[in-house]
């Protein structure tokens, strides 16, 4: 019988071949949307065991892979919606290019924390985009949505951070 | 992708802030099995015993939080 098939049928052996397959995967594919690599191994673990919980309901025809991304996605959204930092920002920051180490590292935060006020689902959406360079498919796929919606929670991520970053004196 | 191009000021300036994961760091720290295999012992025990053990056990325990003389009582009968 096919490992899948194993694994739906409740075969610990098969879930435990399946975490070893998936488990590299499914971290990276966590620390690119937390980008925390404590919390995306926590994450990890969680998204295996609602997959052992819901393996009942796992189609083996199915590819297991973009099973296990989706709802590992899901809980990295959830993360980030509970991390939602709630700082305000200075109004005005010296340039990210400057030389000076410390102005540089002071933007970096900045940037990071423009950023973190984002709604989660624009934020998840916005890092595998912009910083990940995932394709729309991608992207979609794994958030279970259209790609017009990954088209409007980009659409809606930029609109929120150029305000944000113009406010903050920063430009490309 | 086609309207990536008009986003380009704000992906270069998240560049910045957010360098790119790099494939070694793709790796967990540590082995994440033990881990997994601790939930599942849990889960495990959670359904060897019946819910009514549980109730059981919380009666038992709330008796003897409001009552505590009725521990010797309890360890009498032990």
């Amino acid at each position: 019988m096919d490992l899948l098939e194993r694994f739906a049928k409740g075969d610990d052996a098969a879930f435990e071949a399946l975490f070893r397959q998936f488990e590299r995967e499914v971290y990276g594919w966590i620390l690119r949307i937390v980008r925390d690599p404590a919390a995306a191994e926590d994450l990890t673990v969680e998204t295996f065991w609602r997959i052992y919980k819901a393996r009942a309901r796992f189609d083996p025809q199915a590819p297991f892979g973009a099973w296990a991304r989706r709802i590992a996605t899901n809980l990295a959204i959830d993360h980030l919606r509970c991390r939602r930092s709630e700082q305000e920002l200075p109004e005005q920051l010296g340039a990210p290019g400057a030389p000076n180490p410390a102005l540089q590292r002071e933007a970096r935060e900045q940037i990071q924390r423009a950023f973190r006020r984002l709604p989660a689902k624009l934020q998840a959406a916005a890092t595998l985009a912009f910083i990940e360079e995932k394709s729309y498919d991608e992207i979609s796929d794994a958030l279970g949505v259209s790609i017009g919606a990954v088209r409007l929670r980009m659409f809606r991520a930029v609109r929120i951070l150029r305000k944000e970053f113009n406010r903050m004196g920063l430009k490309p | 992708m086609t309207k990536l191009e008009n986003h380009d000021d704000v992906r270069a300036i998240l560049k910045k802030g957010f360098p790119r994961i790099r494939a070694a760091d793709e790796e967990p720290r540590r082995d994440l099995w033990p881990a997994m295999l601790r939930k599942l012992d849990a889960h495990a025990l959670r359904q060897r015993v019946p819910w009514y053990d549980w109730a059981l056990l919380g009666a038992l325990a709330g008796t003897l939080a409001f009552f505590p003389t009725s521990i010797l009582l309890f360890m009498y009968h032990l």
